[in-house]
C-alpha cells in the first residue's frame, strides 16, 4: 500500500522534479544521462525505453513506435526538442539511434512473427509442402519418406499420418522454427531427435517443438524477451534472431527433460511450466543472453 | 449401499463434478475447454499429456480433464477414468477418413468398467467448417443408437465460435445432477 502511494507520488511529481534538478546540476537531459551512464545493452535500452514512453512530450512518446526509416528523423527531432549540444556529447546521437532501433525493432519483430503465425499451413501451397519435406530430409537423411501421408511422420514426432493438422495456432511459425533448427544446427537437432525417440524418456519431437514455438511466441508478446534481444542484437532484431531463440529453447528443453527424468509424456505440461519458469527467471537478469551453445561432450 | 449414500451426500455438499474429455487428436478438446473458460483459442498447440481446469458453472464446481488424443497417448487414457461423472467425447465432424477409428475408440471406452456410471456427451465439433458432417450423420457413423449402457446425447457445436458449447455442458450437468445429487 505504502509502496503504491510512493509509486504514484514518484511517477506523477517526484520524477519530474528530480529530472529537472539533475538536468540543472549536470546540464544533461535524462536520455543523455542514460546513454552516457550505461553500456550499450539492455540496461541502457530498457531505461531509454521507459524514459521515452513516460515522457510528457508527444514526440518522444511517438518515437518508440517509429518505422525503421523514420528513426534517424526522430533522433534529430529529439536532439532539437531536448536542446542537446552535439559538440558537447558527440556519442549521444549514435547511442540514441541504436536504442531506438532496438526498441522499435522489437515491436516490429513481434508483428512479423505474428504474421507468420497466422499463416496457416496449406497443402495446396508448394512452398509449404516443400518445407515440410525438407524438414524430413534434414532430420532423417538416411530414410526416404514413403509417401506424403504416412505413419513415418510419427518418427519425427508428429501426431498422425499427416502433419498438416499439428501446426494449429502456431501456423507456419511452428514449421519455420523446426526447419531453421535442423538447417542451422543440423547435428544438434538430430541429437535432440534421438533423445526424443528414447523408449523411456522420449517425447514427440515435432509436437514439443510446436509447443516451444508457442512458448517463444508468448515470451516475445509479453515483452519478456526484450533484455535478451537488446543484449544480443545491436540494432533491429530480425526473424532469424527469433528462430535462434527457438533453437535455444528446443536444445535446452531437451537437456532439462532428460535431467528431470519425468515419469512419462503425460507429465509434459508440468515440466513445460517448470522450464518456462526457469527461462523467465533467466530473463530477469539484465545481462541475459539466451544463446544456444552446443555441448561437445554428448 | 450405506457407504454409497454417505459418499453421495458428501459429494452433494461440494456439488463437485469430474468431467473427462477425450477424442482423437485434432478433434478440438483443448479449444472447447479454453473457449468454455473464456480464454483465447487462437494460439493453441497440440496437447501433450493433459490439461486440467477447475471452473464454476451454475453453482457446480467442474473439474474438467482434457487428455491428449494422439495414438501414443491413448493407452494413458485409463489413468484418468476413476470417479468420472461425465465423459465428453469430441469428434472432428469434418474428418471423414477417421470416423471409423473414432467409432472404435469410443466403443472401447464404453466397455470400461470404471466409466460404467458416467453420462456421455458427444460433441460433433467443427460445425463451422464447410465440409462438416451433420450431427445426425455423426450419430449414425458412431452407431450411438446402439448404446444402451450409458445416458447419452449428441450436440453439434463449434469450439471456435462457441456455438452450442453451453447447451451441451448444461445437458450433461442436468443428467449427472439428476443421477448423483439427491434432492433434499
Amino acid at each position: 500500500m505504502l509502496g503504491c502511494i510512493f509509486q504514484y507520488f514518484y511517477t506523477s511529481f517526484l520524477r519530474f522534479w528530480l529530472k529537472w534538478l539533475l538536468r540543472q546540476l549536470t546540464g544533461k537531459c535524462e536520455l543523455q544521462r542514460i546513454c552516457a551512464g550505461y553500456k550499450a545493452a539492455a540496461g541502457r535500452t530498457a531505461r531509454a525505453e521507459y524514459s521515452l514512453e513516460s515522457s510528457k512530450s508527444k514526440l518522444l512518446r511517438a518515437s518508440v513506435t517509429a518505422e525503421e526509416d523514420a528513426v534517424e528523423d526522430y533522433v534529430e527531432k529529439i536532439i532539437k526538442e531536448k536542446n542537446v549540444k552535439e559538440q558537447k556529447d558527440p556519442t549521444f546521437k549514435k547511442n540514441l539511434s541504436i536504442c531506438l532501433l532496438q526498441i522499435t525493432g522489437y515491436k516490429n519483430l513481434y508483428q512479423c512473427v505474428e504474421e507468420l503465425r497466422k499463416e496457416v499451413f496449406d497443402c495446396e501451397k508448394e512452398e509449404h509442402e516443400n518445407m515440410l519435406l525438407k524438414l524430413w530430409d534434414l532430420l532423417m537423411p538416411s530414410t526416404k519418406l514413403e509417401s506424403r501421408v504416412t505413419k513415418q511422420w510419427g518418427d519425427i514426432g508428429f501426431q498422425g499420418d499427416d502433419p498438416k493438422t499439428d501446426f494449429r495456432g502456431m501456423g507456419m511459425l511452428g514449421l519455420t522454427n523446426l526447419v531453421f533448427f535442423s538447417e542451422n544446427y543440423t547435428e544438434a537437432s538430430r541429437q535432440v531427435l534421438s533423445h526424443a525417440n528414447h523408449p523411456k524418456l522420449g517425447y514427440s519431437y515435432a509436437i514439443v517443438g510446436i509447443n516451444l514455438t508457442e512458448m517463444a511466441y508468448s515470451l516475445l508478446k509479453s515483452g519478456a524477451l526484450k533484455p535478451h534481444f537488446y543484449n544480443c542484437v545491436e540494432g533491429r532484431p530480425q526473424m532469424k534472431h527469433f528462430h535462434q531463440l527457438y533453437c535455444y529453447l528446443a536444445y535446452e528443453f531437451n537437456k532439462f527433460w532428460i535431467q528431470e527424468e519425468p515419469e512419462s509424456i503425460m507429465e509434459f505440461n508440468l515440466y513445460r511450466e517448470k522450464f518456462h519458469e526457469k527461462v523467465k527467471r533467466l530473463l530477469l537478469d539484465p545481462d541475459v543472453t539466451l544463446i544456444l551453445k552446443v555441448d561437445s561432450t554428448n | 449401499m450405506g457407504l454409497l449414500t454417505i459418499l453421495k451426500k458428501m459429494k452433494h455438499k461440494e456439488r463437485e463434478m469430474r468431467l473427462l474429455m477425450l477424442g482423437l487428436d485434432n478433434a478440438g478438446k483443448t479449444t472447447i475447454l479454453k473457449k468454455f473458460n473464456g480464454e483465447d483459442v487462437s494460439t493453441i498447440s497440440p496437447t501433450l499429456g493433459f490439461n486440467i481446469k477447475t471452473l464454476e458453472h451454475r453453482g457446480f464446481k467442474l473439474n474438467i480433464w482434457d487428455v491428449g488424443g494422439q495414438k501414443s497417448l491413448r493407452s494413458y487414457w485409463r489413468n484418468y477414468f476413476e470417479s468420472t461423472d461425465g465423459l465428453v467425447w469430441v469428434v472432428d465432424s469434418a474428418d471423414r477418413l477417421r470416423l471409423e477409428d473414432c467409432k472404435q475408440e469410443l466403443s472401447a471406452l464404453l466397455l470400461e468398467e470404471r466409466l460404467a456410471g458416467a453420462t456421455l456427451l458427444v460433441f460433433a465439433n467443427k460445425q463451422d467448417l464447410p465440409g462438416a458432417l451433420s450431427k445426425e450423420a455423426i450419430q449414425e457413423a458412431l452407431a450411438l443408437d446402439d448404446i444402451k449402457t450409458h445416458h447419452w446425447c449428441i450436440i453439434g457445436c463449434s469450439a471456435v465460435t462457441g456455438e452450442n458449447l453451453l447447451t451441451g455442458v448444461d445437458w450433461l450437468l442436468d443428467d449427472i445432477a439428476a443421477r448423483i445429487f439427491t434432492i433434499e
